[in-house]
């Protein structure tokens, strides 16, 4: 039974997720490009990739913007959560050594002691985050519940990692969840807040261009 | 009389006890993990003899394969060496599966498609032997 959820969920399941997401992203993309095209084509004017940079170096470099220096303790948070958020999965050995197997393909992974605290880092950067929702008012006031759900859900297959990792008892069944909570959050994020992910990039340079280009100002 | 058969029964005993790793010894339980440096896992849970008679493995050449002329021997096996010897470490363009690689894809492939035998990491690396 499990061992016929695992294959599923490691082999169809895993596909499917990917292909969600990549068409998903693709989809958003496209419906965000159409619409600029149709309301604000004027943007293509001043779109500059020099205050572009300028804008993203700015918002990737810790403190390196006023909203950062202004918010120490959620910078902090904020950075360390999203690098562990990136790194644990694409620099586990357990993953690597599964596209291995697939594939042939490996490369550098991270030790393991590391790679327990980064795990371990993500829910705990989610507690945080849910705290802070909570707590501040100006935070709260744009908050529902469809929030706290997906911080739960990128909180999720972090925990059961570990758990797994720890092969404490249920290992199997917790594998099946791991997997299958870490498949939802890809297939869904192109269409949670976590599609910031791909159109920060673009939001930024926007940002950054018209500051830039043309109210002669900082975004950052 | 009795008192020297349980004697000798004890003497026994402790021949038998002494001796018993050294014949355990020559039974394999686990894969040797030793010829990769920085070893993450426990070595592989692998009793070799009983594993095979339960899964109904005759044939040695299933993983003591040959190649000849880029396909695998019918008849030839190589129980005499190690996987290594071929499959070293790191792939390469000379060594097309790497050694991890060529243990997970013997192994996980043929659980795969039979529907029985391990599958997932800790099922073969446990981590209470760990060391
Ligand atoms: C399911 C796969 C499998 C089958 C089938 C199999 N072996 Fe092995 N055998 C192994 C592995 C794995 C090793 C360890 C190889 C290594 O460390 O590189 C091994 C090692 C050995 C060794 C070395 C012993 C040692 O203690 O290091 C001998 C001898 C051997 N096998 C004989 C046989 C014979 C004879 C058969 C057929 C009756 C057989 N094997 C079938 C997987 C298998
Ligand atoms: C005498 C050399 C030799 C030994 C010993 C050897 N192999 Fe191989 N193996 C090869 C060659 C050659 C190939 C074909 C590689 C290629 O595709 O070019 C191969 C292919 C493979 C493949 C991929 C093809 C397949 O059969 O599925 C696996 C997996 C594999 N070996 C595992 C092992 C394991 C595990 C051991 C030890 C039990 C082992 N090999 C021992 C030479 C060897
Ligand atoms: C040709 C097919 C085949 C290959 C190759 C194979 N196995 Fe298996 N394995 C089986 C089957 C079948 C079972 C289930 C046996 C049973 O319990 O009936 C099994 C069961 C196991 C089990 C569970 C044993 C138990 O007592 O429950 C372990 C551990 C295992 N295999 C490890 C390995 C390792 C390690 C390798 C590679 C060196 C390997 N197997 C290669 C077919 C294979
Ligand atoms: C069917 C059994 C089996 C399963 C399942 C399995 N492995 Fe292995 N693994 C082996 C064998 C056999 C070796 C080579 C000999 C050894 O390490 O004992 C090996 C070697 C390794 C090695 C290199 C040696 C070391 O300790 O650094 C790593 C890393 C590894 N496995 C990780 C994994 C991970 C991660 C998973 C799950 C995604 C996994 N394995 C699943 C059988 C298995």
């Amino acid at each position: 039974m499990i061992h016929t959820l695992y294959k599923l969920l490691s082999g169809p399941m895993m596909w499917l997720a990917v292909i969600l997401f990549c068409a998903g992203t693709l989809y958003r993309l496209w419906t965000i490009f159409r619409l600029v095209r149709r309301k604000e084509k004027f943007i293509c004017s001043y779109l500059s990739l020099r205050y572009s940079l300028r804008s993203l170096v700015h918002w990737l470099t810790p403190f390196a913007s006023l909203n950062m220096r202004l918010n120490p303790v959620m910078t902090v948070v904020s950075f360390a959560f999203h690098i562990c958020l990136l790194f644990v999965p694409l620099f586990l050995l357990a993953h690597i050594v599964l596209w291995e197997q697939a594939w042939g393909i490996h490369w550098w992974a991270l030790p393991d002691l590391v790679a327990d605290i980064m795990s371990l880092v993500v829910p705990a950067a989610c507690i945080y985050f849910a705290i802070r929702r909570i707590r501040k008012p100006e935070v709260r006031y744009v908050t529902g519940v469809g929030d706290y759900l997906l911080l739960g859900l990128i909180a999720l297959p972090f925990v059961t990692g570990f758990y797994c990792r720890m092969q404490w008892p249920g290992y199997g069944p917790v594998m099946l969840v791991h997997m299958f909570s870490g498949q939802v959050l890809l297939a869904t994020l192109p269409f949670t807040r976590l599609s910031h992910m791909v159109l920060m990039w673009f939001t930024r340079s926007y940002m950054g261009s018209e500051f830039g280009a043309v109210r002669h100002a900082r975004d950052y | 009389m009795e008192k020297r058969a349980i004697m000798l029964l004890i003497i026994l005993m402790a021949v038998g006890w002494a001796a018993a790793p050294c014949l355990a010894q020559e039974k394999m339980h686990v894969v040797d993990n030793a010829i990769f440096p920085d070893t993450r896992c426990s070595p592989a849970l692998f009793d070799h003899d009983g594993h095979n008679e339960k899964a109904g493995i005759d044939d040695c050449g299933v993983c003591h394969h040959v190649y000849q002329n880029g396909r695998k021997s019918e008849v030839e096996t190589s129980e005499d060496s190690a996987c290594v010897e071929c499959h070293a470490l790191k792939a390469g363009a000379d060594n097309p599966i790497g050694l991890r690689r060529a243990f997970h894809l013997r192994c996980i492939g043929c659980h795969q498609i039979g529907e029985v035998g391990p599958l997932m990491c800790a099922e073969c690396h446990p981590r209470a032997s760990l060391h």
